[in-house]
């Protein structure tokens, strides 16, 4: 192994472990005691936030804004994809081209979608009233993250790809990246109040 | 200016409001807005003003920015990184103007966020911490205070009250020939004790006759206390706990005194909230006592045939306002359509409706706070567009609090409708 993958994968585990601790305190802190008796169903509003909830019909901010959420989509996907082929990266698998060349395509359009969305936070007022320092660089780098996997898998930028996922592993649980952990929180949450209030799944739907 | 008046202590307090060392709820909340913006055209003042400021995600922002300088590594030595701010003059006035001045707490952005960040929470997370700053809009503030101590936010005498209710009763024996049809006060042992919003009495009292009426029709056990009858608690507005749970508890130990098996809310949208959902959480305690609002009695009564009522005598279009906090907020959906069902002969539906409705603009204590008068009233113009486009001429709707809103609405943009409460209409369908 080259240093610069020591230092990788040292920072890999670094953000793992406060991932994990971030995880383990949401789940050892639950879901505040709620006196109130429920009139709904706390599950069922669990999985419909997870599921129904999410649907972008149901959504304003997807339907009226299907590019962004189409990009946001996107971008979500080249994001799991990379971080996946990132562990696989030190199995050293040996990926055929049809399979190589089609997934770095993909993340080169994943990398576009989310320099859209960066160029959109530029350029919007009401975005970059809104954004902070963070919020820009946690775009450079998972965008980053989708360029360089896409052109590491095509055997280039080997060393900067390292480098690049050492700065971003331990910056990950500074900002709001964090918010791959919390957004799923966030959901359950969501689900336990407007299930209890037997308000998802709605009545309507 | 505003720093100096501050005590360390209540300083403490208001950034207490911020602890997640116990509270997986809030510590998620906190952390999970990632700027996206999207949640703007969910919002009845970004909709109108189109003001950046008015973005939910930028009044989530005032609160989540104190929190990352307060309680994160990151905000306390690298502040600059996520514009963690300083609980300051600057921060506190914009934090009055937009968490009590610009949001109805209504709810509708949070479904729509696309993250799933209860925003209303953390505004009201918010009015806590100026509420513990003692910068609560005086306005509301009095109002509060107006129950606390007298027992109702108008502080109407009890005199006033008996005064008003024994001529109701009155007129409810020459409407329903019956002489023996009554108004019971601070009876003991009954099924039902029926809260009123104070500006029935004040404002509103045929309200209370349509109310009655029903109980009559229905049969029914009930009594209301003179002394705690207000379904309201502003407190929940203001951000006070502990001003809420002393307005609650006085409800809750009414009911218990007077042995009622059911505590029935008046149709009041925060305050139906407040005490079926917010009250046990005030109090630390399991109620054991049935709590229902109206429309889900009346909804009872009609399903189970113990009113008989008549829809061929609502002939005029009615269309439905959705209250935010007994809908969208607390689950009642099918119950008043089940009522209107059978009580309207023409009913239309407002786009959106239910869920997905839009607030009235007088929700979050915006009635109370007359120095946001004007954007209440501009922010009224969507759901006067709503109504209008149903051509209905009656707008029905389960909250008092709506009511006085539409009220408004009404003659600001000359809808020449007329408002009514669920009661009043099912009074006039009875047979």
């Amino acid at each position: 192994m080259y240093w610069y993958q020591i230092l990788s994968l040292a920072s890999f585990v670094v953000c793992l472990i406060i991932y994990s601790f971030i995880l383990l305190k949401i789940i050892r802190l639950g879901k505040p005691r709620d006196y109130a008796k429920p009139s709904g169903d706390i599950q069922a509003g669990i999985k419909y936030s997870f599921t129904g909830a999410l649907n972008p019909r149901k959504k304003e901010s997807a339907y009226l804004h299907l590019p962004t959420y189409t990009a946001g989509l996107v971008y979500h996907a080249g994001t799991f994809l990379s971080l996946l082929l990132y562990v696989l990266s030190f199995f050293y698998l040996p990926y055929p081209d049809l399979m190589k060349i089609p997934i770095a395509v993909f993340l080169l359009i994943s990398g576009l979608a989310g320099l859209g969305i960066l160029i959109k936070r530029i350029s919007l007022k009401k975005m970059r009233t809104l954004s902070n320092p963070d919020d820009y660089l946690s775009n450079v780098l998972v965008t980053s993250l989708h360029f360089l996997t896409s052109f590491f898998l095509m055997g280039y930028a080997f060393a900067v790809y390292y480098l690049l996922t050492a700065f971003l592993f331990l910056y990950l649980p500074v900002g709001k990246l964090k918010h791959s952990v919390y957004f799923f929180a966030a959901r359950y949450h969501l689900g336990v109040f407007f299930g209890s209030r037997n308000i998802w799944p709605p009545q309507n739907a | 200016m505003i720093m100096s008046e501050i005590s360390k202590q209540n300083l403490d307090k208001a950034l207490n409001v911020l602890n997640t060392e116990e509270d997986g709820k809030l510590l998620t909340h906190l952390n999970a807005c990632v700027h996206c913006a999207l949640c703007a055209d969910s919002c009845l003042y970004y909709n109108v003003f189109h003001e950046d400021k008015y973005i939910p995600a930028h009044k989530v922002e005032l609160v989540t920015s104190v929190y990352r300088r307060y309680k994160t590594l990151s905000g306390k030595y690298l502040p600059g990184l996520t514009k963690a701010k300083d609980l300051d003059d600057k921060t506190i006035t914009e934090m009055i103007d937009l968490l009590f001045g610009a949001c109805t707490m209504c709810g509708r952005c949070v479904s729509h966020c696309s993250i799933g960040v209860d925003i209303a929470y953390l505004v009201r997370k918010g009015r806590e911490m100026l509420s513990a700053l003692e910068k609560v809009p005086e306005t509301l503030q009095s109002t509060v205070q107006a129950a606390v101590k007298t027992g109702n936010n108008m502080a109407i005498p009890v005199e006033d009250l008996v005064d008003t209710l024994t001529w109701l009763e009155e007129d409810l024996k020459d409407d329903t020939g019956d002489e023996t049809a009554r108004i019971p006060l601070n009876e003991e042992g009954k099924n039902v004790l029926y809260t009123l919003n104070p500006r029935e009495p004040k404002f509103f009292p045929l309200s209370i006759s349509a109310m009655a009426k029903i109980f009559h029709a229905a049969g029914e056990s009930w009594t209301l206390s003179t002394e705690m009858y207000d379904v309201t608690n502003y407190a929940y507005f203001s951000g006070n706990d502990e001003e809420a749970a002393i307005i609650a508890r006085r409800l809750y130990e009414t009911a218990k005194k007077l042995g009622v098996k059911r505590i029935v809310l008046a149709e009041c949208g925060h305050g139906s909230r407040a005490f079926r959902w917010e009250a046990p959480n005030y109090l630390k305690q399991e109620f054991d006592i049935e709590v229902i609002t109206s429309v889900e009695l009346i909804e009872e009564y009609i399903r189970q045939g113990r009113i008989k009522v008549d829809k061929s005598k609502n002939r005029l279009r009615v269309t439905l306002h959705d209250p935010c906090n007994l809908v969208r907020l607390g689950g009642i959906f099918s119950q008043q359509r089940y009522i209107l069902q059978h009580t309207v002969s023409d009913f239309e539906e407002m786009n959106p409706y239910g869920y997905e409705n839009l607030c009235c603009g007088g929700g979050g204590g915006q009635l109370s706070m007359s120095e946001y008068n004007e954007r209440r009233m501009k922010i009224g113009g969507l759901k006067a567009n709503q109504i209008r486009e149903t051509g209905a001429k009656v707008v029905v709707t389960p909250c008092h609090n709506c009511v006085d809103q539409l009220l408004q609405i009404n003659g600001f943009y000359k809808l020449n409708v007329q408002i009514k409460t669920m009661a009043e209409i099912v009074a006039d369908a009875l047979i």
